[in-house]
């Protein structure tokens, strides 16, 4: 909300936004569907968008407007609490323009189809650009912006792009010089969704608004960490796409960092953006980079082969459509990576991701280092260390594990687990991921959403791993479906006395 | 008759043991408390219904709930009795409980109450008083509360709650929390640069309601409204009007907004030539205390309207 205006309280209403023109560039695709529009929708019902709001949608088939709000709501009604005469008002804010984001001349016409927008609108000549498209026409549709000089206006301009972001460092840079040729850096919006989950935006809460886990955050009092996003699910369908990405790209390289640099950062001195941003960024940029032989000592690639679940028969990674036979892309990865800094010098960070693994999963667990002396030694005392566990998904909570006396003689202990988040799991809806991220873009905030420099941290911890990975020759597939993946990450571990959590 | 805290608290203790024992092996039960909930309503009104209405608050402000039922006749004598509200989020394997204690007692034993109730308030957590008739706003619970919560609709004196803010207590009212929606509404159509540009030149303001005489819920709305108004140097008149519950009209030069409940669980606002439709329901109980259990301290744009309304 514009800053002046007296009208608004802060103290009672939800965070809202100035009039603007969301242009969605790959508008017939499945984000724009399932995600996308979903969002919006909620966000105009739940009163967030300003009365002067429209959304432009462009792809290539030829459909009208019309045609193209009867295709949305279809979508946003299957996936909201949907309410019709809310979404006749909604509609009349969208409109389409069939276009190939290749041709030249589809971005003056986009230029004149804003105008009309505005003088219908009235969004006060802001633009968000999303792309919604193939990460190869990024570059394309940033270009064919300037050229119409659509990123320049009397309101403000912000291109949204989605991972990946490039495939390496050096394809990373080359997207974000192209990008800048347009956009200045505070006006691209890179999302990781990871950072839109509540859960994740907890953890900042945890770490810097209480005063009691701080002190205990670093090498003196934790053990180790263990970040973990499992999947049960295979490919789906999307095989040829994931071939060319792998593990170590889809997830590590984005996700789970952005995650890790969240659990591991300094505290800010405030919470404005780039605060926030400078310190994962410090953290990104501290992680050891891994010569080749540590390497194959502290990372494992794993692909998931056919395996008999529940009776059901599910085929390798090899036997899904789209994937080649001898295909040598990972579906699991895991590595130790370690923090070059005070805070957290000799604690290695265990980061895995996978498909086809038992559980859908996605959690932080910070398992803290055992007393110092065992005074208590009574028979089948549990002497299990303290850990505290962050679930991202499903089943949101923060979880403490501490030993407690056994009730009864003797001095028996036994672990007992506090639960001090149940607040996000009641039922009580929190906004999706997508909407809090694109509500933070429109409103210019952009703590949540990932910076260039964060971005080349990442790919540089990444592509020594990759560079290594692409020389080595890895005996495929090394893990059946429905298990946590291969021995050789159990075998990473156990070499520092460590074990994976169960999740 | 009486109620010993000590005896109470004995027995929310003993419900910890009974629930831990009721459950099956592996399942766990977790207590969950935020907040000290005091209550205090008409023994003829319906504790089914209060109790419900708690429970739909609990998931969210999970709190020791005291539900004091006060009957008119002086004789009644004091008793509590104690249970538990739980429920299983869904997916979970675990109930989540909240301690509740109901108490029964008389108008004339009230402003005697706190011994009995101070004990029972959690330690260290905030205690809320709601009070849901006019009758039972003893200034001797407010004193106890960190925040109180009443409910102008059902008939309460705003001039109590005046004086009680002006004594520095911080007071809510559920005719104001019912106006955020619509607040919301007009802040939004503020959010065009044009629109706000246009505000000191605000000249009128007419707010309509149903009935004789300008309700709570008109009297905030238009208190508000001048305030807003006047803060970007406006000086706007006022003007009450029967009509449908609850339309607000802006006008000045440049500047011609309504706001207006359409079809049932809708609100039409027209500003600029565009007509937008807005959900609206009309919230529930729990859903307006909800709001007031979220804002723990002062609420400085409420206590400006309290005083000018």
């Amino acid at each position: 909300m514009r800053s002046g205006n007296p009208f608004h309280d802060p103290l009672r209403f939800g965070r809202q936004v100035a009039e603007c023109a969301v242009v969605i560039f790959g508008a017939n695709g499945d984000l724009t569907r399932r995600k996308l529009a979903p969002a919006l929708y909620r966000l105009y019902s739940g009163r967030r968008l300003s009365a002067g709001f429209a959304v432009a949608g462009i792809s290539r088939t030829p459909v009208s407007d019309e045609q193209f709000r009867d295709k949305l709501r279809e979508a946003v009604a299957a996936e909201t609490s949907f309410d019709p005469r809310v979404w006749e008002s909604f509609a009349r804010a969208i409109f389409y323009l069939p276009g190939d984001v290749n041709d030249p001349q589809m971005y003056p016409r986009l230029a004149a189809r804003l105008r009309e927008i505005e003088r219908e609108r009235h969004t006060g000549e802001n633009v968000l650009f999303y792309l919604s498209t193939q990460p190869s026409q990024y570059a394309t549709v940033a270009l064919g912006i300037g050229a119409a000089g659509l990123n320049r206006g009397a309101g403000w301009r912000r291109l949204v792009v989605e991972k990946p972001f490039g495939h390496d460092l050096k394809s990373a840079r080359e997207l974000s010089a192209t990008l800048h040729q347009v956009f200045t850096e505070a006006e691209v919006y890179r999302i990781d969704h990871y950072l839109g989950k509540e859960t994740v935006q907890n953890i900042l809460a945890l770490r810097f608004g209480n005063g009691i886990f701080e002190p205990l955050w670093n090498r003196r009092y934790v053990n180790n960490v263990q970040i973990t996003a499992a999947e049960s699910i295979g490919v789906e369908g999307r095989g040829a796409y994931y071939q060319e990405a792998g593990a170590l790209r889809d997830m590590i390289q984005n996700h789970l960092l952005q995650v890790m640099a969240t659990v591991a950062m300094e505290p800010s001195a405030t919470f404005r953006p780039d605060s926030v941003r400078d310190e994962r960024s410090k953290l990104l940029r501290s992680i050891h980079p891994m010569a080749p032989g540590e390497v194959r000592e502290n990372t494992v690639a794993g692909q998931y082969g056919p395996a008999c679940i529940g009776g059901e028969d599910v085929p390798g990674f090899r036997q899904e459509p789209g994937v080649a036979p001898e295909s040598r892309t990972e579906t699991y990865a895991a590595a130790t990576f370690f923090v070059d800094n005070w805070r957290w010098a000799g604690v290695p960070f265990y980061l895995r991701t996978g498909k086809r693994l038992p559980k859908r999963v996605t959690e932080v667990a910070v398992q803290f280092n055992p007393a110092p002396l065992a005074i208590f030694d009574g028979v089948n005392s549990d002497t299990s260390p303290n850990l505290l566990v962050l679930r991202i998904q499903p089943e949101e909570g923060v979880s403490l594990k501490f030993l407690s006396k056994r009730p009864g003689a003797g001095m028996t202990l036994r672990p007992v687990s506090m639960d001090f988040n149940y607040g996000s799991s009641f039922g009580e809806r929190s906004p999706s991921a997508y909407e809090t991220l694109l509500l933070d873009a429109l409103a210019g905030d952009a703590t949540l959403y990932t910076r260039q420099d964060m971005v080349e941290a990442s790919w540089a911890v990444v592509d020594s791993i990759r560079r290594c990975w692409d020389e080595m020759t890895f005996d495929f597939p090394n893990y059946p479906a429905g298990s946590w993946g291969p021995p050789a990450a159990d075998e990473m571990l156990a070499r520092r006395g460590h074990a994976w959590r169960r999740p | 008759m009486t109620v010993a805290p000590e005896q109470v608290l004995k027995e929310l203790a003993a419900l910890w043991v009974s629930l831990g024992k009721e459950e099956a092996e592996g399942a766990a039960v977790l207590r969950a408390c935020a907040m000290t909930l005091l209550v205090a309503a008409d023994d003829a009104e319906d504790p089914q219904a209060i109790w419900e209405t708690l429970a739909a608050l609990m998931p969210e402000h999970p709190s020791r709930a005291i539900l004091l039922r006060v009957n008119p006749r002086p004789e009644t004598g004091m008793a509590a009795r104690v249970f538990s509200q739980c429920w299983m989020p869904f997916g979970q394997r675990r109930q989540i409980c909240c301690e509740q204690v109901e108490i029964a007692v008389s108008a004339a034993g009230l402003p005697h109450l706190p011994p009995v109730l101070l004990p029972l308030a959690v330690p260290d957590l905030p205690l809320i008083f709601w009070c849901r008739a006019p009758g039972l706003l003893a200034p001797e619970l407010g004193a106890m509360a960190s925040k109180t919560v009443v409910d102008s609709a059902r008939g309460f004196d705003r001039a109590v709650l005046r004086d009680w803010s002006r004594a520095g207590r911080v007071v809510a009212d559920l005719e104001w929390t019912r106006l955020t929606c619509w607040r919301e509404l007009i802040a939004r159509v503020f959010g065009n640069a044009d629109r706000l540009a246009r505000l000191p030149a605000l000249t009128e303001v007419r707010v309509a309601f149903d009935g004789e005489q300008p309700p709570p819920a008109a009297r905030y709305m238009g208190a508000w409204l001048l305030a807003c108004a006047r803060a970007v140097g406006a000086q706007p008149r006022l003007v009450f009007e029967p009509g449908p519950v609850l339309r607000i009209e802006l006008h000045g030069p440049g500047l011609e907004i309504a706001a207006e409940r359409a079809e049932s669980g809708c609100a039409e606002v027209r500003a600029g030539g565009l007509v937008t439709r807005i959900s609206l329901p009309r919230p529930a109980e729990h859903v307006l205390m909800a709001e007031e259990l979220s804002i723990p301290g002062r609420d400085p744009v409420f206590e400006s309207v309290l005083q000018a309304a």
